[in-house]
């Protein structure tokens, strides 16, 4: 079952003493399960750095995590995290770089090559699974590693702007798969963007977060129907919501 | 009237297998050319020039001259190269097996990146070579001395460029390896280590290239074999035909060493970007 994540007074300080830099927080938050969840905000505020801590793998300087109760001291192994620069290894097939994080959990991935194949098929890379991430576009190469952000089947996913370095066309495609992910099997989803737009389109939920030291200035509950698709997009309301988040970036100095 | 089922390639396979392979031949030489055309050219000139400004012998022999007293002196030379050789190699695997787990240990251990690592990078900047007296001194003519040395050649190429390799796994897959609760060894053998070969083959072909001429320096210090000791004598005795000749069989030696590394890169690392063809 998907997980709910509380944030209670958490903040990040880097380094100690006059070269300290308090990068993020303090941070209230409840993140409910099986909702979609985007940190927004400028880079170099701190929100990458709080989906770390939410994964575990970065200790809080201040305050605690919790998902569904349970304090987080370690890394979190339920989840599923995937970021900007992909974690596809060169010296694998997709495939076997699928099979990656199977194999790194001591599981075998034999009785999991019919979910691999589904996989590739719902990112539209059936057809590749032999192939080496050098020999597939940067757009494949992400659907690859969602793939592999996903085959253990976690019900929390964790995204650090993991369409960053894509073409807007591919950027539109994989945001329309994410989103029937999202839609059909309702994991707990934290997404990290500095996109207004992708935020809005993609979340059940909006964090604007500020620049440094990231706070979270606002949650928007985005009101819109699913699939949220070119002709919601198109819509009056999602150019508000748009809009008013513009806004307060524009209050601070960032647009 | 040809028949529609008559086969379309009319050669045997045997000699079709045969026509590829002197077309191949052919495409490989006609791509070489300029560089073959250059060696060629190289050679006559030097030869020509030789015979035109009636350069002596004893200074500069002519190639033929060093192909054909070079030939007269093979089963020597043959000799020496496998001396020299079996220095060479034995010295550069025994850094490569020394050197390799000690730079996987600074790696992994912060004390001793602090400790050891300043150290290492300190003597690297030492001329190795410049111990060899010293190790012949103590140690005598034997084979150690000369192994030695060229440990001591191959040994910092490999184990710094392992520090690296094995101290530069990005941010992401360390971290995508912690979020899947992997232990320390399996995140090693299924990650570390295959991401760390190709910076490893830097230092190995690197090491490749220093291990011959530790093992003729070492040998122009002191020995009684060896073709560092044959180039040495060649040129007090005036032959610089038979110090040339010794030259080449230096050079066939590295090449060997070296295309052996390369070749275990090509079939460890075939994934790596140095290795694709395109």
């Amino acid at each position: 079952m998907a997980a709910t994540i509380d944030i209670k007074s958490l903040s990040k300080t880097f380094g100690t003493g006059p070269q300290a830099v308090h990068a993020f927080g303090p941070v209230d938050l409840t993140i409910e399960a099986g909702s979609f969840v985007s940190l927004l905000g400028p880079s170099g505020c701190g929100k990458s750095t709080l989906m770390l801590m939410v994964a575990g793998l970065l200790e809080a300087s201040e305050g605690a995590i919790y998902f569904d109760g349970e304090r987080v001291g370690a890394p979190r192994t339920d989840i599923g995290i995937m970021f900007q620069d992909n974690t596809l290894v060169p010296w694998r097939s997709v495939e076997g770089n699928i099979a990656l994080q199977l194999e790194l959990r001591g599981l075998d991935p034999k009785p999991y090559a019919g979910r691999i194949r589904d996989l590739l098929r719902s990112v539209k890379l059936d057809g590749f699974a032999a192939r080496h991430p050098y020999e597939l576009s940067g757009g494949m190469q992400q659907r690859a590693a969602f793939c592999q952000a996903l085959v253990h089947e976690p019900e929390t996913l964790l995204f650090d702007e993991p369409l960053g370095k894509l073409d807007a066309m591919t950027r539109e495609s994989i945001r329309t798969d994410l989103q029937a992910l999202w839609m059909t099997r309702r994991p707990t989803v934290v997404f990290v963007t500095h996109s207004i737009e992708e935020a809005v389109q993609l979340s059940s939920v909006v964090c604007v977060v500020t620049p440094r030291p990231g706070r979270i200035e606002r949650t928007i509950e985005i009101d819109l129907p699913w699939p949220r698709d070119m002709e919601v997009k198109a819509s009056p309301a999602f150019t508000r919501y748009v809009h008013d988040i513009q806004g307060i970036f524009r209050d601070y100095g960032v647009l | 009237m040809v028949s529609s089922n008559a086969p379309r390639d009319p050669v045997p396979a045997g000699a079709g297998r045969l026509i590829r392979a002197v077309e191949w031949l052919v495409l490989r030489i006609a791509a070489a050319w300029p560089f073959l055309l250059f060696f060629v050219g190289f050679f006559l000139f030097w030869e020509y020039a030789v015979i035109l400004f009636g350069v002596p012998g004893y200074i500069l022999p002519t190639p033929s001259e060093i192909v054909t007293r070079g030939w007269a002196d093979i089963p020597r030379l043959l000799d020496y190269t496998l001396v020299t050789g079996t220095e060479s190699v034995l010295g550069y695997l025994l850094a490569v097996a020394v050197g390799l787990p000690i730079g996987l240990a600074i790696a992994f251990s912060p004390m001793l990146r602090r400790t050891v690592y300043p150290f290492f990078v300190s003597l690297e900047m030492v001329p190795k070579i410049a111990f060899a007296p010293l190790f012949i001194a103590w140690l005598g003519f034997g084979l150690l001395p000369k192994v030695i040395i060229v440990v001591l050649v191959c040994f910092f190429p490999v184990a710094l460029n392992s520090i690296h390799a094995f101290g530069s796994l990005s941010d992401e897959l360390t971290r995508f390896c912690r979020s899947t609760g992997a232990g320390p060894l399996r995140t090693f053998w299924k990650v570390r280590l295959p991401a760390a070969l190709p910076q490893c083959f830097v230092g190995f072909k690197y090491a490749a290239l220093n291990a011959t001429v530790g093992a003729t320096i070492a040998e122009f210090m002191g020995s009684d074999q060896g073709l560092g000791f044959y180039i040495s004598i060649a040129t007090g005795n005036m032959r610089p035909d038979l110090a040339f000749a010794g030259i080449f069989f230096l050079t066939l030696l590295g090449l060997a060493l070296f295309g052996c590394v390369t070749l275990a890169e090509r079939l460890l690392i075939p994934w790596h970007i140095s290795q694709r063809r395109h």
